[in-house]
């Protein structure tokens, strides 16, 4: 059966676009190597491949840059990888309606570099733009540093192009900035993992480019200090596009000096905006004790959400916890001195405005016992501070003993039904998703 | 499961006028039905029923003359709730005469329920007697100030013969206020004038119950008048101007009264007609519309709408004139509903309050809604009177102000017996009072 | 219904409320008849006023059980006939759950009740410097929960979104009557983010008893420019033209001369009643380089034609121009006795293009259009003016308002921009969507409404025939024809 479906697919997308056997390397997904990769061209190939894996009930893992991949619980299945990497091309950008539709394969950079040609971006600036393909970025809900003031995924997607499990074509949403037509289907395959439907087009809104942009970092003794400056940053007429903390391991990581917890701050606008917040900044920070205030340079913005991982030379597992904004530091302490406390190293750094921290763990002597225990109590800090959290990376043996995805709640009963309306036979990445969704 | 079916009663142009005890409602069809009045209508806002809406009874009042619903006990209850404070007048942006159709409705039920025994006989007593025939309202004052000051009054309460009474009787009781001593109620003298230069010759409306229960404000409004450069005239044939019988349904008295109101005035030969009550104010600037269809009066009636003036917003038009003396008290504004609504005054009475050396005003919260009082509506509606009373007394306790400024005798008696019930000692001051205090009154 | 049953359903919901608390009387039944949009109405059996989510959950398990359709109702001001009981049953009025049960400023979020009116958060968090973005013209009378069911916007959608932007999590009553959370009160949602999902389905998905919504610091400085035009077209050519300098302004709303003349008649705010179009631009954020984006709106402005251009002098004559904007639909009742207001969205660049088309269209049917739209988002409100006594003239509003709809589809846009498809527009949604399209989002309501029992009738096509090219006649909805509601 498996060389009859594999014949079907070669017919479709073409012998040279199908992966098998030791082609199939890169596609490896915890230690699973899939049955073929598909590489479809178009989005009725797109939906010939998932109508064949539907017909046949085989798992389809929907694939973009595979930067997000180590996300999710471990597949229980081998499947197709559906790779989007030939659909790349912008479809669409007029520059006076601030709106861009684009196919799902494109990646951040080449897109962002198109659409800035014409004086626009769009305001998502999530990690490794230059392999995380836009329908990767949106089903991995990624984002940056700049979601503290422009937003997530959710807030920038006004209309998706669906292949559905059955291989349906759908579009939900729209090419207008403003639509509340029939339901925010958008909304629904953001984040939602490649499990409802393949995204294979995108519409989003763009904004201007500002005419400047800079990013600021202050030093402070303690993170309770730094966390204390973010209030007074967010209670200010200041409106900066991004509020960061990192801890001294993290600080060190974007190359500033010293084991000192530094908050970051980013402005963009006309000269004069970015002029007058950098010094009402400088001034809010002196008065709570704020040092060693200086600019950094443009590339930074992209270290800034990776900056935890990237401080420790051989990180384990990352977390992500989502919590109250005003919880942060006191999560961080937590966090901090449980891993401590087991031995362990730890790095953090935060979009401190929004609330979302990101944790490293560094190997400790002991395999697995010291970072499951540890992850389990980060877990509680966050659901303590208000929220919920999630394994972004871990070895499996982690995995098996720490779940990859937080409770939902009473809200599950209605994501399991959802799964089984949109995908009866549970073919998309399954068992990877909350709940085993 | 089918809904009821309903007629399509508006289909087609429609048979007649749209009519209520042969008043016009026409100004329904102006209402798009957008609902921008809800949160401001008093009554919604404590229930949450569309029917105790504006938007809500501007339906029934329409069903009702298209003859799509009847005169139920519900409709009679809901429109009865209105307290025709019109602020939904104040947003509609579709300018719907909210008032005139509410007063119609009214009339209406007053034509086809007008109630029990006792209540018609309430109403006859007010409206046809003791309203019209300023004499025997003396007298009656003269005797309600002879059970208050005897004992009788603390003896009655004590018994408990109260309870026997009907609701609204019980609540008219509570809310009587202590009756002046006869001197306070004499008339005022028919020509007050102006002192320094002059600027204008007024005639002041003294009202019917004003007169007997507030005379102390109508000696006010004259002295402030005066002190400003006006000439005070006080028609002495004048009477009730109608605005109780009107809101009350009795649109038959209303027009009598209104004749009566202008015949009177007119041989004032003022520049202007002074009111310093609210409801009377809004009611007499309503004289063209309310006869428009009687030959004789309608043009006379244009006329004289032209001349009426809240005292607040006559002598707002120029600067107080000194020496003012300070007031040194801290005071908060409410704003009667018929002249933030009715008449659409609203800056006037601040302003003139601002020009008082060493008075302090505060804002209060919700100042343009309703205390309760209503005209009769304390009477005819105790429960929801006093659940805005409440709400009222609520805010004005917040403010810390020493005393509620207001222009309204009607919302007088209601807030001070609400902060009277709270063993409050706040009072309630009309604004000429404050004003005339400036002048050493 | 018999007249028993009802007798038994009543004490029941009385049992659930207390009395007081649900309505059945004709004429009480009959003043929630229709929402904003007079065109529909329907009446319900009852009307139940819930003060709990226990309340509400009790009240719609007994729906479930007795097989009655419910919908949950607000301030009845949407535009859509969303709220409408198109098949009979309860309408649940949260008009008496209407507390802000936690402000917490610390995080900048608010959990309120779905009754709550918008403009009161706004009101209560005003004083601390903060306040809620999305802006309705109804704010001051709407509710977040209807605001929830629309996913509504307002002028200032442009700058600042629409409500689901700023609605972090709801608690809600699931159709089968069990409570869940959606979302919560951090960003990141856990697992498939329901509550923006929840957010714009029109009630079809449940009742939302509790709201977790953001509360923004206010701007620092804020500046409303009024631009005057002798021409429409070039009052449109501005839109565009401010967008090309880079700006995206808190809020670029068009009033046309019909709509003006009327607002003026309402409130006298100050517009010039001979302008054939004007323009509120606002700006707002820091007070630093204000100076500099004004003056590069007004060059827009004078560029493409404007015969005036100035800044409101303070804070009272801002508020009186976006009084008489946020007023515009209801002083139609001015100029004429009834109204149908479109809700057409398009790329803005294709402004002139359609307004063009819109006033032709009315015109070939004998009406008049008055315009006041979000023009910087490009969500056109025509709103066709006529006469519901005069036989014919509501077909002839109906059939215009379908070819207005379908020029915004043909121009790649879509038929609502933030009023909701309800009942008024959901044969239309066939104009933009394609069967399959629309079974997805049949699906999606089958996993949260499986029983159809929560706002059953809105949303979904009755009918498959309004493909066909060309002017649609007008024809009676599918309720209508059964029965169930008539138009008025």
């Amino acid at each position: 059966m498996a060389d009859d479906i594999l014949a079907a697919l070669r017919g479709v997308v073409g012998p040279s676009n199908l992966l098998t056997g030791v082609e199939l390397s890169p596609y490896v997904l915890e230690g699973r190597t899939p049955m073929a990769a598909a590489f479809p061209g178009s989005v009725e190939e797109v939906s010939a491949v998932l109508t064949l894996a539907n017909d046949a009930s085989v798992p389809v893992t929907p694939w973009g840059g595979g930067t997000a991949m180590s996300v999710g619980a471990p597949p229980t299945r081998s499947g197709i990888v559906l790779g989007l990497r030939r659909m790349n091309r912008l479809l669409e950008h007029e520059p006076g309606d601030l709106t861009a539709t684009v196919q799902a394969g494109m990646t951040m950079r080449d897109f962002q570099a198109a659409v800035h040609a014409r004086g626009q971006w769009l305001s998502l600036d999530p990690p490794d733009p230059g392999a995380a393909t836009i329908g990767g970025v949106l089903s991995a809900n990624a984002s940056g540093a700049r979601r503290h003031l422009y937003g997530t995924a959710r807030d920038l997607l006004i209309g998706v192009t669906i292949v559905c499990a059955s291989g349906a074509i759908v579009r939900g949403g729209g090419k207008v900035v403003k639509n509340v037509a029939g339901y925010d289907l958008p909304k629904l395959f953001v984040g939602a993992f490649g499990t409802l439907g393949v995204i294979v087009e995108a519409t989003v809104k763009l904004r201007p480019k500002p005419e400047v942009e800079t990013l600021v970092a202050a030093r402070f003794e303690s993170l309770k200090d730094c966390g204390l400056a973010v209030c007074a940053v967010m209670g200010s007429d200041l409106i900066p596009s991004a509020i960061d903390l990192l801890d001294g391991e993290a600080a060190a990581a974007i190359g500033l000096p010293g084991e000192r917890p530094a908050l970051v701050v980013g402005f963009d606008g006309l000269a004069e905006q970015v002029e007058w917040q950098r010094a009402e900044l400088a001034r809010l920070c002196a008065e709570l004790g704020g040092d060693d205030l200086r600019d950094l340079p443009a590339e930074t913005w992209a270290r800034l959400s990776v900056a935890a991982p990237r401080a420790l030379t051989d990180p384990v597992a990352v977390m992500r916890l989502s919590v109250l904004p005003a919880r942060v530091t006191e999560v961080i302490e937590r966090a901090g001195a449980t891993a401590r406390g087991l031995g362990l190293r730890a790095a953090f750094s935060a979009h401190a405005g929004v609330g979302s921290i990101t944790g490293a763990l560094a190997r400790g002597r002991d395999a697995v016992d010291a970072v499951v225990s540890t992850l389990r109590d980060w877990r509680d800090a966050a659901r303590a501070g208000g929220g919920h959290a999630a394994v972004e990376a871990a070895p499996l043996a982690v995995k098996e003993l720490v779940s990859v995805w937080d409770q939902p709640g009473a809200a599950i009963r209605i994501m399991r039904r959802i799964k089984t309306q949109l995908d009866p036979k549970g073919i998309l990445n399954p068992g990877r998703f909350v709940g085993g969704l | 499961m089918p809904p009821h079916a309903t007629e399509h009663a508006t289909l087609g142009p429609p048979a007649r006028a749209l009519e209520l005890h042969g008043l016009s409602v026409e100004g329904v069809n102006q209402c798009v039905h957008c609902g921008l009045c809800l949160a401001y209508c008093p009554t919604f806002s404590e229930l949450g029923t569309e029917m105790d809406s504006p938007r809500g009874r501007i339906l029934l009042i329409k069903s009702l003359a298209e003859g799509r619903i009847a005169l139920t006990d519900s409709t009679v209850e809901h429109l009865s709730l209105c307290l025709d404070c019109r602020a939904c007048e104040t947003v509609c942006p579709a300018g719907v005469p909210y008032g005139r159709l509410i007063e119609a409705a009214k009339a209406e039920i007053e034509h086809q329920r007008p109630g029990s025994l006792v209540r018609r006989a309430f109403r006859w007593v007010n409206f046809g007697l003791l309203l019209s025939r300023p004499r025997l309202l003396s007298l009656m004052a003269a005797s309600l100030r002879v059970y208050q000051i005897s004992g009788f009054r603390r003896l009655v309460r004590g018994s408990g013969l109260l309870k026997l009474l009907p609701g609204a009787l019980a609540a008219w009781e509570a809310l009587l206020p202590d009756m002046p001593p006869a001197s306070a109620r004499a008339p005022l003298p028919p020509v007050m004038p102006a002192e320094g230069e002059r600027r204008a010759r007024v005639a002041l409306l003294t009202g019917c119950i004003q007169q007997v229960v507030f005379g102390a404000d109508n000696r006010a409004t004259a002295a402030v008048l005066v002190k400003n450069g006006y000439e005070v005239v006080v028609p002495q044939d004048q009477g009730c101007c109608g605005a109780l019988n009107a809101h009350g349904g009795d649109h038959a008295r209303a027009l009598t009264l209104a004749r009566q109101t202008i015949d009177a005035f007119e041989g004032a030969r003022a520049d202007a007609v002074v009111v310093n009550t609210s409801g009377c104010g809004a009611h007499m600037k309503g004289y063209a519309y309310l006869l428009k269809d009687d030959p004789a009066y309608a043009s006379r009636a244009a006329r004289f709408v032209k001349s009426v003036r809240d005292v607040s917003e006559y002598l707002a038009r120029e600067p107080l004139r000194g020496p003012l003396r300070p007031v040194p008290m801290t005071v908060t504004y409410h704003d009667p509903c018929h002249v933030v609504h009715g008449q659409k005054i609203r800056t006037e009475p601040r302003r003139l309050l601002a020009q008082i050396p060493g008075l302090r005003v505060v804002d209060l919260a919700e100042s343009d809604w309703c205390c309760g009082s209503a005209g009769i509506y304390n009477l005819t509606q105790p429960e929801m009177a006093g659940r805005l009373l409440e709400r009222k007394t609520r805010h004005v306790l917040a403010t810390g102000a020493e005393a509620v400024v207001t222009a309204n005798p009607g919302c007088i008696l209601q807030i001070a017996q609400g902060l009277r019930a709270r063993g409050s000692s706040v009072r309630v001051l009309h604004i000429v009072e404050v004003l005339n205090r400036a002048y050493g009154g | 219904m018999t007249g028993e049953r009802k007798q038994t359903l009543r004490r029941e919901l009385e049992a659930i409320v207390g009395r007081g608390a649900v309505l059945s009387d004709p004429e009480e039944l009959l003043v929630y008849e229709s929402d904003g949009l007079t065109l529909f109405r329907a009446l319900a059996d009852f009307v139940v006023f819930p003060r709990s989510t226990e309340h509400v959950a009790a009240i719609v398990k007994l729906a479930d059980r007795e097989k009655l359709p419910f919908v949950a109702r607000g301030a009845g001001t949407g535009l859509s006939g969303g709220c409408l009981p198109s098949e009979g049953g309860l309408v649940i009025s949260l008009m008496r759950m209407n507390r802000i049960l936690e402000i917490d400023y610390d995080n900048q979020l608010a959990v309120v009740e779905p009754g709550l009116v918008n403009l009161h958060l706004s009101w209560a968090v005003g004083p601390r410097g903060y306040y809620y973005a999305p802006d309705p013209s109804s704010q001051q009378a709407c509710t977040i929960g209807g605001n929830i069911a629309n996913n509504s916007g307002g002028p200032h959608t442009l700058k600042y979104g629409v409500t689901a932007n700023h609605v972090l999590g709801l608690e809600v009553v699931l159709p089968d009557g069990e409570v869940a959370w959606l979302g919560g009160r951090t960003r990141d949602p856990n697992g498939y983010d329901l509550a923006g999902v929840f957010v714009g389905s029109e009630g079809t998905f449940g009742i939302a008893t509790k709201i977790v919504v953001r509360i923004l610091k206010k701007p620092q400085a804020v500046q409303t420019v009024l631009a005057v035009f002798d021409e429409v077209t070039h009052a449109s050519d501005a839109v565009s033209a401010v967008i090309a300098r880079g700006l995206v302004p808190a809020a670029m709303e068009m009033i046309d001369q019909l709509t003006i003349q009327a607002v003026e008649d309402a409130f006298g705010c100050g517009y010039p009643r001979d302008a054939a179009a004007a323009l509120l631009i606002e700006v707002d954020g820091l007070a630093a380089g204000m100076a500099s984006q004004l003056e590069r709106i007004v060059a827009a402005c004078r560029e493409c034609g404007a015969r005036d251009v100035r800044a409101a002098k303070d804070e009272a004559e801002r508020q009186l121009l976006w009084k008489g904007r946020k007023s515009a639909f209801g002083s139609y009742g001015r100029v004429s006795p009834a109204y149908m207001v479109m809700d057409g969205v398009i790329p803005r660049t294709r402004l002139p293009y359609v307004l063009d088309r819109v006033n032709a269209i009315v015109r070939t049917h004998g009406l008049r259009v008055g315009n006041v739209f979000h023009a910087g988002d490009g969500n056109l409100h025509p709103n066709i003016l006529y006469d519901p006594r005069i036989p014919g003239e509501e077909a002839r509003v109906l059939a215009a308002g379908a070819e207005i709809m379908k020029v915004c589809a043909e121009v790649g846009g879509s038929i609502s921009g933030e009023h909701g498809i309800g009942l008024e527009k959901a044969d239309f949604m066939p104009f933009i969507f394609s069967e399959a399209d629309l079974e997805l989002m049949r699906r999606l309501k089958e996993a949260f409404n499986p029983g159809g029992l929560c706002n059953p009738g809105k949303i979904f096509p009755t009918k498959k025939s309004c493909v066909e090219v060309g002017p649609v006649a007008y024809r009676p909805h599918a309720i209508e024809e059964k029965g169930l509601a008539q138009r008025f």
